[in-house]
């Protein structure tokens, strides 16, 4: 047993550290919001040539071998700043399922992701599905070359800057994974703004037409990828969260030190003090499942889906207490949107939100 | 990062493992699996059965007849234990007096009792908290006057457990009134038949007996039964808190608990109570995992020190709420109430086996986050160590 992060590691921590501190201080963030896409081309440029948009490729297809402790390493770091860059969205979900089919373009979609070029979404959501992404409406119909795809999508993140979309449609009995070109004639997008500022769309499937080389995976074989595409991300948004109560709960200790009531800094106050201590606790005791989850991710046995499951239901609970006590302890300032700290419980409302809620979460982990 | 145990820890695993399978003391198991309490006498062969195999100076360094085990197998071997059902080892010897004496005792002293502590041929108890000191410990009165070569102590100390058993007890008591009163505190050991000193029970709500109160009226303690130097006890008190950090969190005993509640309770299908559990199962995978990290950053040179508290806080907090989960399931059953001599009639009241033991220990563990410096310390001293207000 060896619970130390490598020195490649911890230089890739350093790394993304350091991008933060230079180009997203709250203000920075702030104008990247109102932006029309939703996040800053210039600092995806950078993510490209620091060779971060190849993290999670394998060295076959031009990547740098590293695995899901990488990942979370600079998820933890992205939490910490609020990153909106859509790195989830466009590498993390499209690239897992990606990599590990055996899909014939693969080699060459892969290469404009790492690049920068493009923008790969995963669309998964339905309107009447809830949490049950196997139990999709949207169909792929037909044979061969001529296939037909019907339905609409969900939730799909940073569609608006997506120039392809992988669609999870019901085929045959089974499923399938398609590839479809976001000028395809009969696909309509609609975009949103999310309620943490950033964008997803919804997607309107009128019999689009596709070939067979649409198909990256069918029946088992999309099932599975799909199933290892949401526990990757999960474990992704987990460690997000976590670099978010750790800067929530660091933040919330420099204000009560600064903020003077009754003549002396609040920090003074013994109830303030042990929620402080609240905060700090469920942070490391989530810390603790994400390197689990982390570790035990590539075993993909059901053990490592149940850690996932306990990952998801503690990222739900902490996140809601500490962004909530964040906003508490910053008293009125806590709810200004001029303020970073509430802008954390926007994304912990999200996060939990996201590949099933806490409660999900539970009823699976109870029932597995 | 690896996950997983190497192969030198899972053969240490697997010797553990098999040493309690063939030799654990037949009748301590039998009472353990029961749930019945063990005699004085039971737990005397319990520790005696863990002398023989070589593994009562489990956290002892080797020089002074320990094993020199490192912190994961420290941890392996709590876990086999608990998974066999083994008593908790009792903590005032091996993990409080011991290691004090070994660290700053003197020769005599090391060769008088540490031989003792390991064979547990003394049962030790430990005299901390007084009657007015309880999480203010250093505001302790019972004081030890030195008259030529002997300290004659005046005071009480008080929840000794097992003190009824003891036939030592470690005390803090003043020797000086300081301007500072962490000063002026020292170290002494006191044997139990020494006159002077009387025993008197406490009964907790569950209705045991396992806590006392310890009067000591014009007691003469040996000048050379003082540890260290006068005045430093306060220095030696905080060494042995952060000693007794392994196990703290109680991880295997709640894990084989759950487990056991799982069993009692599957064939009720209440889906409430199920995702209770589940709850308290993530939370303990959580806390084990936060253990392991502690462990593995003692094992890399590190010094977790206040960390340490959130194994003290979330390991009582999950063991308080699986009693409570027990009683929840019980329902009206747990009316009955057995206590520590039995049911005065021969035959058991009707509902679950184990009602009457779920509402006792209900009401014992609301102990767990009030000893060993209540959660409200602990959070003092995150909020100090670690928060920095």
């Amino acid at each position: 047993m060896n619970l130390n992060y490598s020195d490649e590691q911890n230089m890739l921590r350093e790394q993304v550290l350091k991008f933060c501190e230079t180009n997203y201080a709250f203000s920075d963030r702030e104008k990247i919001l109102e932006s029309d896409d939703g996040f800053s081309h210039e600092n995806w440029k950078q993510f490209a040539e620091l060779g971060w948009l190849a993290v999670p490729f394998s060295e076959d297809n031009g990547g740098f071998n590293f695995g899901p402790i990488e990942l979370t390493v600079m998820f933890e770091e992205f939490g910490k700043s609020l990153v909106v860059e859509p790195y989830l969205s466009s590498v993390v979900m499209s690239v897992t399922i990606l990599e590990n089919s055996n899909y014939s373009g693969k080699q060459a979609l892969l290469e404009t992701i790492i690049g920068g070029e493009q923008h790969v979404s995963v669309a998964y959501a339905e309107a009447n599905i809830g949490y049950n992404f196997l139990d999709c409406v949207t169909a792929l119909e037909g044979q061969s070359d001529d296939l037909t795809l019907n339905g609409s999508k969900t939730i799909v993140l940073n569609a608006a800057n997506a120039q392809k979309f992988i669609v999870l449609a019901k085929h045959a009995d089974s499923l399938a994974l398609v590839l479809v070109d976001k000028d395809a004639v009969g696909l309509a997008v609609q975009n949103f703004k999310t309620l943490d500022g950033q964008t997803c769309g919804e997607l309107t499937f009128e019999n689009v037409s596709l070939a067979a080389d649409a198909i990256i995976a069918t029946g088992d074989e999309a099932k599975a990828l799909f199933n290892q595409m949401v526990e990757v991300a999960t474990l992704c948004i987990s460690a997000e969260a976590v670099g978010a109560m750790t800067a929530s709960y660091q933040k919330t200790v420099q204000y009560t030190k600064e903020r003077e009531q009754f003549a002396q800094p609040i920090s003074n106050f013994q109830v303030l003090q042990h929620r402080m201590v609240d905060m700090f606790i469920e942070t490391e005791i989530t810390k603790s499942l994400l390197i689990k989850a982390t570790l035990q991710l590539d075993s993909k046995d059901l053990e490592a889906t149940k850690t996932i499951s306990a990952l998801k239901v503690q990222v739900g609970k902490a996140g809601k207490f500490i962004g909530q006590q964040a906003v508490q302890l910053h008293g009125g300032m806590g709810v200004s949107n001029e303020m970073s700290i509430g802008h954390y419980l926007k994304r912990f409302t999200v996060i939990d939100s996201m590949f099933g809620n806490t409660q999900h979460h539970i009823n699976k982990y109870a029932t597995l | 990062m690896d996950i997983n145990f190497s192969e030198q820890d899972l053969q240490f695993q697997e010797e553990i493992r098999s040493g309690l399978a063939n030799d654990f003391p037949a009748h301590v198991r039998e009472k353990q699996l029961k749930r019945e309490s063990l005699t004085k006498v039971d737990m005397i062969d319990f520790h005696k059965f863990l002398f023989e195999k070589n593994w009562a100076g489990y956290n002892w360094p080797v020089e002074f007849g320990g094993t020199g085990w490192s912190p994961v197998q420290i941890y392996l071997f709590l876990n086999e234990l608990a998974a066999a059902q083994c008593p908790t080892i009792l903590p005032f010897g091996l993990s409080m007096v011991g290691p004090v004496i070994y660290t700053f005792g003197n020769q005599e002293q090391k060769d008088r009792f540490l031989p003792d502590i390991l064979q547990f041929n003394t049962w030790w108890c430990q005299g901390y908290s007084e009657p007015g000191s309880g999480s203010d410990l250093a505001s302790l009165k019972t004081k030890a006057v030195l008259e030529d070569d002997h300290y004659i102590v005046n005071g009480a100390k008080t929840w000794t457990t097992l003190a009824q058993n003891a036939d030592w007890i470690f005390c803090l008591v003043r020797t000086e009134t300081t301007q500072k009163k962490q000063e002026g505190i020292s170290f002494l050991l006191i044997d139990m038949s020494t006159p002077g000193i009387e025993v008197k029970p406490i009964i907790t709500i569950d209705g045991d007996h396992e806590v006392n109160t310890v009067f000591f009226t014009d007691v003469k303690v040996p000048a050379d039964q003082l540890i260290g130097e006068e005045g430093k006890g306060w220095t030696y008190a905080k060494f042995l808190l952060a000693h007794e950090r392994f196990g703290i969190a109680a991880v295997p005993v709640s894990k084989v608990q759950i487990a056991r509640l799982k069993e009692k309770t599957a064939s009720y299908n209440d889906l409430d109570l199920n995702k209770k559990i589940a709850e308290l199962e993530i939370d303990l995978m959580a806390l084990e995992f936060t253990e392991l990290r502690t462990l593995a950053a003692i094992a890399a040179g590190g010094n977790p020190g206040a960390e340490s508290s959130i194994l003290k806080i979330r390991g009582t907090e999950i063991q308080q709420r699986l009693s409570e989960l027990f009683v929840e399931a019980a329902g009206q059953y747990i009316l009955p109430y057995e206590g520590p001599e039995g049911f005065e009639s021969n035959n058991n009241p009707a509902g679950p086996d184990y009602a009457s033991d779920a509402v006792a220990h209900y009401l014992n563990f609301r102990k767990t986050s009030i000893y060993g410096g209540s959660n409200e310390i602990q959070k003092n001293i995150i909020a100090k160590a670690i928060l920095g207000v």
